[in-house]
């Protein structure tokens, strides 16, 4: 286990300028004074910061401070690796839901036969195949979030309908398992390694060469972290949204109407995390009749939906929301399309809280309602 | 919703359990107590135990 002075070594914080980009950045220090990356920073290199401080936990590894950096140091990164010493010392953030997800995610490590699929209805999958749909956790959410109509399920019988239309029967497994990116991001380095080596035992086994998903975590973790703890995976993880626009172009695919007028918010693990900001906008407007507005904060700008990994839900997780949600509705939009499964849900967590009048759409909800 | 969720789990939906019991009902308590005790006496040890 290495000590602070050693992951600022690993990561080369000490390279900070003292500047306080990441802190004027940041939309948690904007909501909540007491945070502030680069004082969390400072602390650790003058060696008075205790891997106690509660504000480890604050942090909402959004990278928004981290792409800004003059002197490109990666916070998220440097904090994931602090959260792993906190928590192999007995810390951690406080759990949301009563930690639902996290006696979820723990059940998975075991030798459990789930009942997990049973959405897929008369959408057509394969036991083996070139191609597996990751389906995430979304089983469990479409229970768990049931009371604020977020749709989980619904967005992957979507999916499937894409694939399909597309001539594609995915591999869809009663065995997956939790991608473990929460875990990962909590600072459960174990947990984490124990889901990945199921997934990839069962995504091996099924012998498929591409692994699709929509969920931005799922992609991240199977594209840039599983390599690094597990050398190459033997199969290529493939966003849909790649694969849509693909598709979309060759006229494969083609959508139907839909005169409104929309704005796009990038969830963080698919914009700044895994780069990907054009093929979401090009999506949008490939439906006819749409117009897209873009909110001043897009892009490498876009802010983070207000939580993640399931911990610290504040009332400055709320203010993050309802700032965003304002901001998309002064576009002028009717519509804030994400393409998140929990952006959606924390955005509609503080839609029906604050009672605002904007929709919340996901993607590819949109474009298989449009499918012709 | 818990049950519902531990279905999805592929745990028996017969080990969980939810009951209201004031604390003035003490009698009622160690009935309920009892009951689910033996009946998870029954199922047996849980595959997650085995598979651990
Ligand atoms: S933006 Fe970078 S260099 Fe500036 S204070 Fe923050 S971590 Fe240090
Ligand atoms: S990763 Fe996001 S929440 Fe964390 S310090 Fe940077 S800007 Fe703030």
């Amino acid at each position: 286990m290495a000590e602070i002075a050693e992951l600022i070594q690993m990561t080369n914080t000490h390279f900070c300028l003292d500047c306080g980009v990441c802190t004027g950045s940041c939309p948690v220090a904007r909501v909540f004074s007491d945070f502030s990356p680069r004082q969390i920073i400072e602390k650790c290199l003058y060696g008075i910061e205790d891997l106690s401080d509660e504000n480890i936990w604050n942090c909402l590894t959004c990278a928004q401070c981290s792409v800004r950096c003059p002197a490109n140091i990666n916070f998220p990164e440097f904090i994931r690796l602090m959260r792993d010493e906190a928590y192999s010392k007995g810390y951690s953030g406080t759990l949301t839901h009563n930690g639902m997800l996290h006696t979820i995610w723990s059940l998975q490590t075991k030798g459990i036969t789930q009942n997990r699929t049973f959405w897929i209805g008369d959408g057509k999958t394969s036991e083996k195949g070139d191609v597996f749909y990751f389906v995430g956790c979304r089983p469990y959410f479409d229970v768990i979030f049931r009371d604020i109509n977020a749709g989980s399920i619904e967005n992957c019988k979507n999916i499937l309908k894409i694939l399909n239309a597309s001539g594609i029967e995915p591999v869809v497994s009663n065995d997956e398992r939790c991608c473990g990116h929460d875990a990962l991001w909590n600072g459960d380095e174990e947990t984490f390694k124990k889901l990945a080596e199921i997934n990839i035992e069962i995504i091996k086994a099924s012998g498929a060469k591409k692994v699709v998903f929509n969920c931005p975590e799922g992609y991240l973790t199977f594209r840039d972290f599983y390599p690094r703890y597990f050398g190459d995976l033997g199969f290529e993880p493939v966003h849909i949204i790649d694969f849509l626009t693909e598709k979309i172009a060759d006229g494969a695919l083609e959508l139907s109407e839909f005169p409104e007028v929309v704005t796009y918010h990038d969830p963080c693990r698919l914009g700044r995390l895994s780069g990907i900001f054009d093929p979401p906008r090009e999506l949008i407007k490939s439906i006819p009749g749409i117009e897209l507005r873009e909110m001043p904060r897009s892009r490498e700008n876009s802010v983070c939906c207000g939580t993640s990994g399931w911990i610290n839900c504040s009332n400055c997780s709320k203010e993050i929301q309802v700032q965003r949600l304002s901001e998309a509705s002064a576009t002028g939009a009717s519509t804030l399309v994400t393409a998140c499964p929990k952006c959606q849900i924390h955005f509609r967590c503080a839609k029906s809280a604050f009672d605002l009048d904007i929709e919340i759409v996901d993607l590819y909800d949109l474009i298989s309602e449009h499918l012709k | 919703m818990a049950k519902e969720l531990v279905g999805i789990l592929g745990i028996n939906q017969d080990r969980l359990r939810l009951e209201w019991v004031s604390s003035a009902e003490g009698a009622r308590f160690a009935e309920l107590a009892t009951e689910f005790t033996e009946q998870i006496k029954k199922l047996g040890p849980s595959r997650l135990k085995q598979a651990a």
